[in-house]
């Protein structure tokens, strides 16, 4: 997993690239920190640039979801392509996130 | 439950013992008005005669003390001493029952009494009682035979675990691994269940009595296990085989009970209807059992000589619920992976069972299985429903290691109490991903394809949680039809619903189901399958081995091409239909 913040009027952005699986666990939680740390009412997360997601990066956005809930922040799950799109629909997180495919 | 049968094949029925027709018109009216089906017999030897002919075709005889021709107590001595008989439970009406009386009766096999003159509310709980321990215990013993026998290697043990699902997963996984199993497992999972019910959760025998008749009592265990006071106990399990004997030390985190009165079945509390389980194990499943003081330690010990040597093992398998990733994060190499790993296999059919199926249902079905580098948390089954139907159903758990493992053990257990919803794959997920959603940590969830093979209706009624879809090869024209596999994952929204969708078979139609590893696993090349590929792989099988196609089969390109070890572990069932 490579990964970017980007801080924009509106909020972060969370650019993800290359992969997001079960070896990202620790990148993963150590960069949710750093994301609420911004202390934003919304989030982006930006995954044009993510080739490959696994069962465990879907736990990990659970994860991500959970504490987004229980901060009251909003998270925005954008312009997914090819297999990730394919995966998040098969999973119907379009019930658990906003989607946007732009 | 009256009314509904383990075999669903017939009602619960009652074979009613008495030479006074009136007291056999009163039990008879009182039992039927609650969906029992009864049997009538004016004494012994005509319930003999009726026993004999239909050995399967009782759950429970009420018997009388004194008869002519033959008496009550002679009748159970022909029972006890027949294999296909020894099982019903007898239910002893007496009119005086004076300690010796049920002292008596006791050695000759009975735990349930009923004082004359009736009393129906207490004839309904301890007819109910009765049928219910003997409908687990059966329960029981048809999961340990489907078992296979690896825990046979293990030298020590320690398990801990919570809930009563877990208590009955564990009894039958250690059963399987002792002489005299079909005993050790109804004793096992006796032991287990007090120490959760009146250990852990606190609710002492009378309290259950109450909670039973009230019908209360499966929604307060629920709810105690979920109370913050109760829900961080465990039960701790210590195994231990040496000097020719099984050594099994049981403790709760309760305060204790008064242990005295449960040991021997207390004739003060014989006409209870429930509370003798400890007695049952004592007599009929182990050699000793002997409590420590307060009440929450038990030592149970079984002689076991002559079994094959034992590899040195140690194994913490029922970690704690929310062990999360530190636990995952085990090394995946070692005896204890060994022996988790066939442990999880003995939760797969086995090739009996699906001989079986092949018989009753003319469906021929074949599973593959192959694990990753570490522990998997892939799953499937298949469960007879009818004459007609059965469930098919595979799982997957998100990640891999001792997490995932665990969550396989849990899913196994969990399947196996939803009875009312087999039949209705929609119903079956939401239920299913309810009971999960509240146990499993967030980050952690199962995919999961349930469905029905309706050979009446000529198809796969299925409902989906975020699985690969499942495939339909027609066998004369190689169409391939791919399914819908969308649905939210479980575990994640308690409030989730799942739609039911349908794949129609034809004559020689092959159904594929298989894990995402099947996709996803990457080949030497690098390259994976993707989805189009893996129904390339099942249709082009298909074309080049017709009826002759099994999973072993269709999955041998990509098994020759995939590289090891897998990444993901697989799991893919193939059904060729008749």
């Amino acid at each position: 997993m490579k990964y970017e913040i980007v801080d924009g009027s509106e909020g972060p952005t969370l650019m993800l690239r290359d992969q997001l699986n079960f070896a990202d666990r620790e990148p993963f939680d150590t960069m949710t920190d750093k994301l609420f740390a911004r202390r934003s009412r919304i989030v982006a997360i930006d995954l044009s640039g993510l080739d490959y997601m696994d069962s465990a990066g879907l736990g990990m956005l659970l994860s991500l979801r959970e504490r987004a809930d229980k901060a009251g922040v909003d998270v925005q799950l954008q312009r997914p392509k090819g297999e990730v799109r394919e995966l998040l629909a098969l999973a119907c997180f379009d019930t658990l996130f906003t989607v946007s495919h732009e | 439950m009256p009314g509904e049968n383990l075999d669903r094949a017939r009602p619960t029925r009652a074979l009613v013992v008495d030479d006074e027709r009136l007291n056999r018109q009163l039990i008879t009216a009182n039992l039927r008005t609650t969906g029992y089906e009864t049997v009538e017999a004016e004494d012994g030897l005509a319930a003999w005669e009726i026993l004999d002919c239909d050995p399967a075709g009782f759950d429970v005889i009420l018997l009388d003390r004194r008869m002519p021709r033959m008496d009550g107590l002679a009748l159970l001595a022909r029972l006890k001493a027949d294999e296909n008989l020894c099982d019903i439970p007898v239910i002893m009406q007496t009119a005086f029952a004076t300690e010796e009386d049920v002292a008596e009766g006791m050695k000759a096999g009975v735990y349930y009494y009923l004082a004359k003159p009736l009393d129906r509310r207490l004839l309904l709980s301890v007819v109910a009682a009765a049928v219910t321990e003997r409908q687990r215990w059966r329960r029981l013993r048809r999961d340990l035979d489907r078992r296979a026998t690896a825990v046979t290697l293990m030298e020590r043990g320690r398990f801990r675990f919570r809930t009563l699902a877990e208590a009955e997963t564990l009894a039958v996984a250690l059963a399987s691994a002792c002489p005299r199993s079909r005993f050790l497992v109804v004793g096992l999972a006796e032991i287990f269940t007090n120490a959760v019910e009146h250990g852990n959760l606190g609710i002492a025998a009378e309290e259950k009595e109450r909670l039973i008749a009230e019908k209360r009592w499966a929604g307060e265990i629920e709810a105690r296990l979920d109370a913050p006071q109760y829900r961080d106990k465990r039960v701790t399990v210590e195994v231990e085989r040496a000097g020719g004997e099984m050594r099994f030390t049981v403790c709760d985190e309760g305060t204790g009970f008064d242990w005295r009165t449960f040991v021997d079945l207390d004739p003060r509390r014989a006409f209870l209807a429930s509370g003798r389980g400890i007695a049952v194990a004592r007599r009929f499943c182990f050699d000793t059992v002997a409590y420590r003081d307060p009440g929450n330690e038990v030592v149970c010990t079984l002689r076991c000589d002559g079994e094959a040597a034992p590899l040195p093992v140690e194994v913490d398998i029922l970690a704690r619920r929310r062990a999360g990733h530190v636990a995952a994060a085990a090394p995946a190499d070692g005896e204890d992976v060994r022996l988790a790993r066939a442990m999880q296999v003995e939760l797969l059919p086995r090739p009996e069972v699906l001989a079986a199926v092949r018989r009753r249902y003319g469906i021929a079905v074949s599973g593959f299985h192959e694990f990753s580098s570490d522990l998997g948390g892939d799953l499937w089954g298949i469960d007879p429903l009818d004459d007609r139907r059965l469930a098919l159903w595979l799982a997957d758990f998100s990640g891999h290691g001792v997490t995932a493992a665990l969550n396989t053990f849990r899913m196994h257990a969990l399947a196996s109490h939803l009875e009312q919803a087999r039949g209705r794959p929609a119903a079956f997920l939401g239920e299913l991903n309810r009971r999960l959603a509240g146990a499993l940590p967030i980050g952690q969830y199962a995919t999961m394809l349930y469905g029905v093979l309706d050979l009446g209706a000529g198809g796969f009624s299925y409902a989906a949680a975020a699985a690969p879809p499942p495939m339909a090869v027609d066998i004369a024209s190689l169409a391939t039809r791919v399914g819908d596999g969308s649905g939210l994952p479980l575990g994640i929204a308690p409030g989730a619903t799942y739609s039911e969708r349908r794949l129609a078979l034809q004559s020689g139609g092959v159904l594929f189901l298989a894990s995402d590893a099947l996709a996803e696993n990457p080949r030497e090349d690098g390259t994976s399958l993707g989805s189009a590929g893996a129904r390339d792989l099942v249709r082009a099988g298909v074309a080049a081995h017709r009826g002759g196609s099994d999973v072993d089969t269709l999955l041998a390109p990509f098994l020759a091409a995939v590289r090891r070890p897998l990444r993901d572990d697989l799991t893919a069932v193939c059904c060729t239909w008749p």
